[in-house]
């Protein structure tokens, strides 16, 4: 285990839970929301993993742990061997200048008050705690020429540009403090179709000209695989599935991962119509008592036994790189069952 | 932490910029951005009574600061033998029963109605935002401590309040301005709070905190400035609320003690002689509702104009 911790972001075995508290009047518990319940990762420097999920599924919630605004509730998270989640409140401030987040809604990540000018300024200071004047504006217009705005606009307020602008600030403000790893959580969801692959065209070459490592989260498995190196599936907070972008997409092992990617549309009609979906059963079931064992089996075209209803199915590595929580039922499931 | 840091990834040293060598240059071709005060004050001027009611009250505080230095009369120069007469060309407001000149009085009493009212509401601005936006930020036990202390205060009432800060400091014109502001801030703080919650959440906030700033920079420079539009509706319609508790006080005996005058001792000498004298009630009363209206009018059109989807027509 102790040898994982040398790669560039170890996660070991993460849970993030809240507590809703106690009936005010009975005091019985009124549950724990497990929205990450037990996620080890291991990512390498300047790889884009994608994490993919239905939404509810935790995908933000284990984002926003490691970025660690949310701390986690046990489990532990190793960047460049460094142990964040041991580090304290109060000193985690300095060093969260390596770790920066794209959010999903480019109206709403930017403050509404400030310009541009302001935003990104404040934020380069996080890494030139002194730079000013004329070096403070050079590195600012750099900025805004690298995610391809014009720094002529840098006095701007937020409002005095669109939605794909935005979320090109808001990149910007993300790369201001010179950040080793990038978070974007759903950052093209909010945005029209066509603003979309320019933005992820953006992500993709400034993370390849700048080396950054990516986690990529988002529910739309096309988006995921045009800009990952790998995909992790997620689904009620754990990851089932875990592989290569070609592997996760064409050649899937678990059935709800099958259901995911049967649900890509295809752009030609003939395939589009031969194309076989795998129907889930209802919905994800409340991250509130989740069910025990192999959390997939209420969903399950196929019919789990008792045993893989008690028992946590194990993350094996099936395949060199690929990975997959090992239930019998989900994993081999026979080709009438996926019709 | 070294081990990150060191490497730099994007821009260890600014690069000579072939696009822009000098900077100064392309400052001046910068396009201004219009910001979010510079909209609303947009909005404002279009709204013709709330304009109105501004350049009444900038010429009523004129009136008021400039007033008695063009004026023949000192306002406590009394003249016994004229007594209480109606207005003339000499006082044109007449004088009131000790012969003293009404317009300069009503001049110097708006003199310190407003600086009761500007000075108590900058206080309970103070306090109530700064103790709002703390609290709400911090959330929590912290957050409920700080309310329920702002709820015993609530509690309390004013008068008795007051009366005891009177009894055991004696009267002063100073310690009015902290008895209102220890009474008006209270409400700028729950409403400064409930804003902060609100924003809170909100993910500009969040990238303020993954940036690692800190508390003291988050709460003054993302979290306040967001709040400051309903705060400057609640001043503007502190302001008259302030003016009236000052009324209420000096009505009491408790405010402003002779031979200085404010609005509300006027109005209440003037209330003692209406029936004789009506002219003492009616100027003062008459600047004072004006005033209040004003500052009414005045919030209106700039909750209006701060908030375009709170508007009515």
């Amino acid at each position: 285990m102790s040898d994982r911790r040398d790669d560039f972001l170890v996660l070991e075995n993460v849970k993030t839970h809240f507590d809703l508290g106690r009936d005010f009047l009975t005091r019985k518990s009124k549950g724990v929301v497990k929205a990450v319940d037990g996620v080890s990762l291991t990512i390498k420097e300047g790889e884009t993993l994608g994490l993919v999920g239905e939404s509810g599924c935790g995908k933000s919630t284990l984002s926003r742990t490691i970025m660690q605004l949310i701390r986690p509730t046990s489990g532990k998270i190793w960047l460049e061997g460094k142990e964040l989640s041991a580090i304290s409140d109060r000193d985690i401030r300095d060093v969260r200048k390596n770790f920066q987040m794209i959010f999903q809604d480019p109206y709403a990540s930017l403050n509404p008050r400030m310009t541009v000018l302001d935003t990104l300024s404040e934020a380069i200071r996080t890494r030139h705690p002194d730079s000013k004047g004329d070096d403070l504006l050079q590195r600012v217009s750099e900025l805004l020429r690298t995610v391809g705005l014009n720094p002529a606009q840098m006095k701007r307020y937020p409002h005095e540009f669109s939605g794909g602008q935005r979320q090109r600030v808001a990149i910007a403000r993300a790369l201001a403090p010179e950040p080793k790893l990038i978070i974007a959580d759903e950052p093209v969801s909010a945005l029209d179709v066509s603003i979309q692959s320019q933005i992820l065209n953006l992500l993709k070459r400034l993370k390849s000209e700048m080396g950054l490592t990516m986690i990529f989260v988002s529910h739309d498995l096309s988006v995921v695989r045009y800009i990952s190196d790998r995909i992790a599936v997620m689904y009620l907070g754990r990851i089932t599935e875990l592989g290569n972008a070609e592997t996760i997409v064409d050649d899937p092992l678990h059935i709800y991962t099958k259901a995911l990617t049967s649900a890509i549309p295809v752009p030609d009609p003939r395939a589009e119509h031969a194309r076989k979906r795998v129907i889930l059963q209802g919905d994800q079931p409340s991250p509130i008592d989740p069910p025990s064992g192999c959390n997939f089996w209420p969903r399950s075209p196929v019919e789990h036994d008792a045993q893989m209803k008690e028992t946590v199915p194990e993350f094996v590595e099936i395949a060199t790189g690929h990975w997959v929580s090992n239930c019998r039922f989900c994993v081999e499931p026979t080709a009438t069952s996926a019709s | 932490m070294s081990d990150i840091s060191q490497t730099a990834t994007l821009q260890g040293k600014p690069q000579p910029d072939p696009a822009g060598p000098a900077v100064a240059a392309m400052l001046e071709e910068l396009e201004e951005g219009s910001s979010l005060w510079k909209d609303a004050w947009a909005r404002l001027r279009k709204n013709k009574l709330a304009l109105t009611s501004l350049f009444l009250f900038i010429l009523i505080v004129l009136f008021c600061v400039v007033g008695p230095f063009l004026s023949p009369y000192d306002s406590q120069a009394q003249d016994l033998f004229v007594g209480a007469e109606g207005p003339s060309a000499a006082h044109w407001f007449g004088t009131d029963t000790l012969g003293r000149d009404l317009l300069v009085r009503v001049m110097e009493g708006g003199r310190i109605s407003l600086l009761v009212g500007l000075v108590a509401t900058t206080v309970s601005l103070m306090i109530g935002v700064i103790f709002g936006a703390v609290a709400g930020y911090m959330g929590g036990r912290v957050d409920a401590a700080m309310m329920r202390f702002v709820d015993l205060l609530y509690a309390l009432p004013f008068t008795i309040f007051v009366i005891l800060l009177m009894v055991a400091f004696g009267r002063s014109l100073w310690l009015m301005f902290v008895a209102i502001g220890c009474v008006e801030w209270l409400t700028m703080a729950r409403i400064v709070r409930s804003g902060v919650i609100g924003l809170k959440k909100q993910e500009f906030v969040e990238a303020a905190v993954s940036l690692g700033y800190s508390h003291t920079r988050i709460i003054l420079r993302h979290l306040i400035p967001n709040v400051l539009g309903p705060v400057i509706v609640i001043s503007t319609l502190t302001v008259p609320a302030v003016m009236l508790l000052e009324a209420f006080l000096s009505f009491l005996g408790l405010g402003v003690q002779p031979p200085f005058a404010s609005w509300g001792v006027l109005i209440n000498e003037g209330q003692q002689n209406m029936e004789i004298f009506p002219w003492l009630l009616i100027f003062p009363a008459f600047f004072f509702a004006l005033t209040l209206f004003c500052l009414n009018f005045l919030g209106d059109g700039l909750r209006d104009a701060l908030d375009p989807k709170s508007a009515k027509d």
